[in-house]
């Protein structure tokens, strides 16, 4: 078994506080990923999982021993380096096979392993070159050989993606999903790359400021981000700013600087809303993928219907608001508008297949329905609507 | 138009004759820029070795230090046929060996102690290296004689602990030309060994350690082989200069030591016997000596370091 268990970790360099109190139980055979901004402390986190760092306080527990104090060479952790850190006056093979020669196996043995290892992540033609002269790709999979050849009870991460182009690292993403499944380790991965965190993980752990904020599954953190800092971090988001005007048994309505009042659905039993006072400002988190468009002339468009229009019975309540496309940004397979409404301005994205029904200048009707809509206090903390 | 654009539109002879005479104007240009250094050499080191070699084939002279004009081999046949030079080349070597030996060992583990060390500590450590670069070799030479000597501070400090009963005489003697040889060279193999390790990724030893070499382990199998380049050159400055070694015999050796060392048995002849022909014959004869050792040195420790096995 090797579950990990990290208890109240701390990493503290003088005054500075890099890593504080992180405690989260890593499932034997999972893939965690860390995920979070430079500097909020993923990978010193990581680090002391492998036992490049000593906490400052707390404990490590890799199955059933505890490994706080151990140093990294008598842990059974291996990890794959964000540069690689490749041997360079070793060849590719005797870079595979350092760790079994340091366990003590004998040559011919530890060569054919090296050599098996190098086959699976292709790179057995390198076999004898010097790993200098390898592109970035190829000596993230010497990199990858060489810590799997140990065959360690974890395998830690540390942004080994980073280094290479979006191609390449969504290539790499997929395999490392497929060495994960085949070889049933525990993978802890160290990211910045949102979008890698949700193709790769089982559970995604969000830091910030040396703080583990958020562990939960992919789509649970993505739909019910616990905090702003999350919601912000996760996909792009407009942030509108507003202040609750009245709370009723089914809703809440925020006077915001769109100029218009959002009503937000509440659902049966969740008591957060309960507690926000008339006048208090809140922000709301309107994801693009959550907003519809359409041209403003053709709208069948009352904003004092609108504005008095009740929750549905199934918790649904349009919203709607008139603006004007600032500026059509191509990115790609998206069109991404920017559109002045009041004094703020929003995005709303559309697919490709869309390109030509709008153009800059011209006004448009943003809807969307209030449930999708999250609210967050002032100190970050989401609104349990 | 560039010269490698019109090259490759011309006719293939016409190309090939173009090409090689962009080669020599290239050539050429780097031949002035290396004149300044070619004069320096010639002026302070050619030609200075060429007169020395000239007065070893001259004859010895009655009331001149050599009898100019003359050529002679009795400078190479005085040196041959005494034991003076047998002595004179084991003595030098093995100091050589010796002085170069604990240097390389001490000046790895201070270059590593830098090189791993941050902030006040690492500029303390440099500093302390490079500030005996400051002082003469003289003074810094003359010191060991009040540390060492049977009624210097060592002898006291031991004898008040009552380690040895009696004072022991490291200087004048062997072990004292062997410190201050080491203390002389240290600093030149320390930085040797420091300028390569700074260029070092301290992320390969944390990758060896993560795949479990204990720390001198990593430090074997990733640090010793990536500092080769630097440790070689260390060897080979502390060999040359110990064997040649001229302060250290001169001033803490006794009447051995100072029988023995080679430059000290070239001074004797060339300041107080006033045979300019048989010492400049030791000169060269040493100079042929050393230059066949440190090739032997370095494809020795070069077959070590190219060759070390390693997986």
């Amino acid at each position: 078994m090797s579950e990990i268990t990290l208890a109240g970790l701390e990493k503290r360099y003088g005054d500075t506080l890099a890593v504080e109190d992180v405690s989260v139980t890593i499932d034997d055979g999972e893939l965690l990923c860390l995920l979070g901004p430079s500097g909020s402390g993923k990978s010193t986190t990581l680090r002391m999982l492998a036992g490049l760092e000593t906490p400052t306080d707390g404990e490590i527990r890799i199955g059933d021993e505890d490994v706080t104090d151990r140093p990294a060479y008598e842990r059974t952790t291996a990890t794959v380096f964000q540069d690689w850190a490749l041997f360079p006056h070793k060849t590719v093979l005797e870079n595979v096979a350092f760790g079994l020669k340091m366990q003590g196996m004998g040559k011919d043995e530890r060569r054919e392993q090296a050599r098996e290892m190098l086959e699976r992540v292709r790179m057995g033609e390198y076999a004898d070159d010097d790993p200098m002269n390898l592109s970035g790709g190829q000596k993230q999979r010497v990199a990858l050989a060489r810590s799997l050849a140990v065959n360690p009870d974890v395998l830690l991460l540390d942004e080994p993606l980073s280094n290479l182009d979006k191609r390449l690292s969504e290539d790499m993403q997929i395999e490392l999903r497929e060495i994960h499944a085949e070889l049933e380790e525990t993978f802890v991965h160290v990211t910045h790359d949102q979008d890698e965190a949700f193709t790769l993980a089982d559970r995604i752990g969000i830091m910030a400021d040396g703080t583990l904020v958020q562990v939960g599954e992919p789509n649970e953190v993505y739909e019910n981000p616990k905090n702003r800092f999350i919601e912000g971090f996760l996909g792009d988001t407009n942030f509108v700013a507003g202040e609750v005007e009245r709370t009723t048994a089914d809703s809440v309505h925020v006077e915001t600087e769109l100029g218009r009042e959002v009503v937000l659905p509440r659902t049966a039993g969740a008591d957060g809303a309960a507690a926000l006072a008339a006048g208090e400002s809140v922000a709301l988190s309107l994801r693009p993928e959550v907003l519809s468009i359409e041209p403003a002339d053709a709208a069948t468009f009352d904003g004092e219907a609108d504005r008095t229009q009740p929750v549905r019975t199934d918790g649904s309540t349009t919203n709607a608001v008139v603006g004007t496309i600032e500026n059509v940004l191509y990115r790609g397979s998206t069109i991404r508008y920017s559109v002045a409404v009041e004094d703020t301005s929003l995005f709303v994205e559309r697919t490709v297949a869309d390109s030509g029904a709008f153009d800059a200048g011209d006004e448009i009707r943003i809807s969307w329905d209030g449930a999708d809509v999250l609210a967050f206090r002032d100190d970050g903390s989401r609104v349990d609507l | 138009m560039s010269g490698t654009h019109s090259s490759s539109s011309l006719p293939a002879p016409i190309a090939r004759l173009w090409e090689s005479l962009r080669e020599r104007s290239r050539s050429k240009r780097a031949l002035l820029l290396m004149a300044p250094l070619l004069v320096f050499e010639l002026l302070l080191f050619v030609a200075p070795f060429l007169i020395l070699l000239r007065i070893s084939l001259t004859n010895g002279s009655q009331d001149l230090r050599y009898a100019p004009g003359t050529w002679s081999l009795s400078g190479y046949s005085e040196v041959f046929s005494t034991d003076i030079l047998l002595n004179a080349i084991t003595y030098s070597i093995k100091l050589g060996l010796l002085a170069t030996a604990i240097t390389v060992v001490i000046a790895t583990f201070y270059a590593y102690a830098i090189w791993r060390s941050e902030g006040l500590v690492k500029s303390a450590l440099l500093f302390s290296v490079v500030l005996p670069l400051l002082t003469t070799l003289v003074i810094k030479t003359y010191a060991f004689m009040p540390l060492l000597s049977p009624n210097g501070t060592l002898n006291d400090v031991l004898l008040s602990l009552n380690l040895i009963s009696e004072p022991i005489q490291f200087v004048p003697g062997t072990v004292g030309v062997v410190v201050g040889q080491v203390y002389i060279v240290l600093p030149y193999a320390v930085l040797a060994i420091y300028s390569v390790l700074a260029t070092m990724d301290w992320g390969i030893v944390e990758a060896a350690r993560d795949l479990g070499a204990s720390r001198p382990r990593s430090v074997l199998e990733v640090v010793v082989p990536q500092a080769m380049p630097g440790i070689i050159v260390a060897t080979v400055i502390s060999f040359a200069w110990s064997v040649g070694a001229y302060a250290a015999p001169g001033l803490l050796g006794d009447g051995q030591n100072k029988a023995r060392a080679f430059a000290l048995v070239v001074e004797k002849r060339l300041l107080t016997l006033l045979q300019w022909e048989v010492a400049t014959a030791y000169a060269v004869v040493m100079l042929l000596l050393m230059l066949v050792s440190i090739v032997l040195l370095t494809a020795t420790l070069n077959y070590f370091g190219g060759e070390f096995e390693y997986a």
